[in-house]
């Protein structure tokens, strides 16, 4: 399927590095690794006061990284202003050709994709879903043109590319359906990713816990049996791992929807036995524990997880969760949840929305 | 043994309602580094595509480090499923929500002593309270929990199957000992129960067989799938659910010839979704049927799911067919003339049949007079009572009334009057048939 790439030699790779792509990019991109996004803007801010930035395309990326650390601090409408300065994405400023000095022989669009994805999202944190429904479908409508445009070029690993943008934008319609609980279009939305040969094990059981979720449990079943023979089908994009641990956790599922929480524990503890960073088995299985009656271990559970595997654990859900065991085992839970508020002060990335423990 | 005031109890319940946790979804702002790092359309260029593949590979994410502190899987795609913002994990239920008629409350109820001492000798009740009745769902009285150390707490969990509208109140009470003196705590949750759907149902007799419409509405604030409709017929009665036939768009098939069937889900606040049942009396149980004026067809029993699976059951109450079968005596009309002219004689053949398990008649059959409301133009020509003779037991017998019309048009045969001699009652057991008279 892939053809092996041609070995690069390092004397004359002009992309050896991520700084040869960008003024400084390494720093961006390791600060935006720990979710350092206010370090991040403050970096842009004097890459573009010191005049650091000396071409376009440095400009775009930089400006990419801005918008992108505006919206993970939710500062939506700055996001969106400082987006909006590009006024438009096809114009020739942001194009190869139009500095033949600066890039020879390239041609094309240098606006990052990002910017396109983030422009399509950014209606829907600013109360304008039906704005962004459009720009998602007009995106996905653009994007099926250039895989047209670069199959007749013949521009394989662009289309490649283009295709992968297929995938992703098609999943962002799927998501933003399923919150308004579009459940019919999530299901023809499925279904055109896998017309389009996108078919995958981890789609499936998305598929599947949708169908959970809506109360089809026959329907899901079937999707996890499908999964289930995938794993003989050779998928690459799961590790051999990922996928004994995806078909346990379905398993699990299932074992928790007809509430044998019992059988349902020993599953995820078979999927945490094989990856003690497998943090959707870790906060499931605690939820187990509580519908089993056993609250302080169901606590136990998160908090350790916490402790010795931070950088996956914490995530919102997981916090909320914990919240809520607290809210029910302490009458005194708000020094509690303090000590907790505290900690994530300590650890957690700039993004992380720490009015989830509603201290 | 009094009421404690609340502020200076040692011990105090805390309860949470324990329905199915969900699925969040929250599409996030995780990117690939390919469409960060470069321009759009850098790949078009297979050489620079070549140079830049190993570079971009590196900053992937993989498999998670824990020791470092990256929250790579916070900014960048893992998997392209990751886009949906449809995570894995389960969340708690955020709020106590709505319940419905038909669904089983579940409730975590934990008993915790905040103070720095033991209490002792602790006793536990549960209990709901509606309008019409309390249910006990928990009593410790038997099983004591013996003492609670400080810092402390005790688990229950209650389930209870909501088969009443209105107010609820579950009341938590627990006695114990604190350094000597027996208090009392009383708590109460209160919460109501909505009705999730109406029902309206229609019956249609079409010669032989019974057809039962129903109509589901859903009240509720989600969408419903509703798992089963199924109607349970009355003894001696049968019935068959019709269906369009599977009108499976093609694009229906996963590939390698997998059916993704779309659910059927009942839209939330108003919602609604038809069944059809064919409904036929077995022969062996019609003659019962009848004689004991029954005209109860049965109940539909309906089951649907919500949030991941949670199921909800009701009944309706019984479904009346038309009250047709249940007459002692019935009258039908067999055959009338098709050409039928102003002021002449027609013959109508009429089948009289006798319902009841005993011998009925001899019987007089005539038209009832003129009303003051209403002028009759069909009327019996000759004698103008007919007598019939006995009919026995669920037996029937012919009968052939001389008729006149004296005006055209669209005319009634109406109120043609059955009376049994022997038992002196009257039967008006036909409804109003119509016929066109024409002129001559």
């Amino acid at each position: 399927m892939d053809e092996p790439s041609p070995t690069t030699d390092p004397l004359t790779n002009q992309f050896g590095s991520l700084n040869d792509l960008a003024h400084d990019l390494a720093s961006l991109q390791d600060l935006a690794m720990r979710g350092s996004w206010r370090s991040i803007l403050d970096q842009v801010s004097r890459a573009r006061s010191l005049a650091l930035l000396s071409n376009p395309h440095d400009h775009l990326i930089y400006l990419s990284y801005n918008v992108l650390a505006l919206t993970k601090l939710r500062r939506f409408t700055d996001a969106s202003a400082d987006l909006d300065s590009l006024h438009d994405f096809s114009s020739n400023h942001y194009k190869y050709e139009s500095y033949p000095q600066l890039y020879p022989s390239r041609s094309g669009s240098m606006v990052p994709f990002s910017l396109r994805f983030i422009h399509a999202q950014l209606p829907f944190k600013l109360g304008n879903r039906q704005q962004g429904l459009d720009r998602f479908y007009l995106l996905l409508s653009f994007i099926r043109q250039k895989i047209e445009q670069k199959g007749s070029n013949s521009f394989q690993e662009s289309a490649k590319i283009w295709r992968k943008r297929e995938n992703f934008v098609l999943h962002c319609l799927i998501g933003h359906h399923l919150g308004a609980k579009e459940f019919n279009v999530c299901l023809d939305l499925i279904r055109d990713l896998i017309d389009h040969d996108y078919l995958d094990p981890v789609l499936i059981s998305k598929l599947g816990y949708i169908q959970m979720q809506v109360g089809d449990i026959v329907g899901a079943k079937g999707s996890f049996h499908r999964v289930e023979a995938m794993l003989n089908e050779g998928y690459s994009s799961l590790s051999e791992v990922e996928f004994r641990n995806l078909v346990n956790r379905n398993k699990a599922l299932v074992y928790l929807v007809g509430k044998d929480y019992v059988s349902a524990v020993r599953e995820y503890e078979e999927c945490i036995e094989r990856d003690h960073t497998d943090v959707v088995a870790v906060n499931n299985k605690a939820l187990c524990l509580m519908y089993l009656r056993d609250l302080s271990d169901s606590i136990k559970v998160l908090e350790n997880s916490l402790e010795r595997v931070p950088t996956v654990a914490l995530n919102e859900t997981l916090v909320i969760n914990l919240c809520s065991m607290y809210e029910l085992a302490y009458v005194n839970h708000s020094e509690t949840k303090r000590t907790l508020s505290n900690w994530i002060g300590r650890v957690a990335p700039d993004d992380f929305d720490a009015s989830c423990t509603r201290v | 043994m009094s009421s404690t005031p609340q502020g200076t109890h040692s011990l105090a319940f805390r309860v949470m309602r324990l329905c199915n946790p969900s699925f969040p979804v929250d599409p996030p702002f995780r990117l690939d580094p390919a469409d960060l790092f470069v321009g759009e359309d850098m790949f078009d260029d297979p050489l620079v595509a070549s140079n830049l593949s190993p570079l971009l590979s590196t900053h992937v994410s993989t498999a998670t480090d824990s020791s470092d502190m990256s929250f790579a899987d916070r900014y960048l795609l893992h998997h392209p499923s990751d886009a949906m913002g449809f995570s894995d994990l389960l969340l708690l239920p955020q709020s106590f929500g709505a319940i419905y008629l038909g669904e089983t409350f579940c409730s975590y109820i934990s008993i915790n002593n905040s103070s720095i001492f033991e209490v002792k000798d602790v006793i536990i009740k549960a209990e709901i309270q509606t309008e019409r009745e309390r249910i006990l769902l928990l009593d410790t009285s038997k099983s004591p929990v013996g003492s609670i150390r400080a810092g402390g707490h005790y688990d229950f969990i209650v389930e209870h199957d909501v088969k009443e509208l209105g107010a609820y109140t579950m009341v938590c009470t627990a006695w114990y000992n604190d350094g000597g003196e027996r208090k009392y705590l009383p708590q109460f949750f209160k919460f109501v129960v909505a009705n999730p759907l109406s029902v309206r149902t229609k019956v249609r007799n079409v010669k032989e067989t019974t057809y039962l419409e129903a109509c589901i509405e859903n009240h509720t604030k989600s969408n419903l799938y509703v798992d089963q409709v199924e109607f349970e017929p009355a003894p001696h009665w049968s019935s068959t659910r019709l269906k369009a036939d599977g009108l499976l768009h093609p694009a229906d098939n996963l590939s390698a010839g997998e059916i993704v069937k779309p659910p059927i889900l009942v839209r939330s606040g108003g919602g609604i979704h038809n069944y059809l049942y064919q409904i036929k009396l077995s022969s062996f149980g019609s003659e019962q049927v009848k004689a004991k004026r029954s005209n109860i067809l049965g109940k539909l029993q309906i089951t649907w799911r919500t949030n991941l699976g949670e199921p909800g059951r009701l009944q309706t109450q019984q479904i009346l067919g038309t009250p047709m079968s249940c007459q002692e005596i019935e009258l039908q009309v067999l055959e009338i003339p098709s050409l039928i002219n102003l002021d002449r004689p027609f013959s109508v053949h009429l089948k009289l049949t006798n319902h009841t398990e005993r011998e009925m008649g001899p019987f007089e059959v005539w038209l009832s007079q003129n009303s003051p409301h209403e002028e009759k133009f069909v009327m019996i020509n000759g004698l103008q009572t007919m007598a019939v003779p006995q009919v026995e037991a669920f037996g029937s017998t012919d009968l052939h009334l001389n008729l006149i019309a004296t005006k055209l048009g669209v005319q009634r045969i109406s109120g043609i009057m059955v009376f049994d001699t022997i038992e002196k009652r009257t039967f008006d057991p036909l409804a109003d048939v119509e016929i066109f008279v024409e002129s001559d």
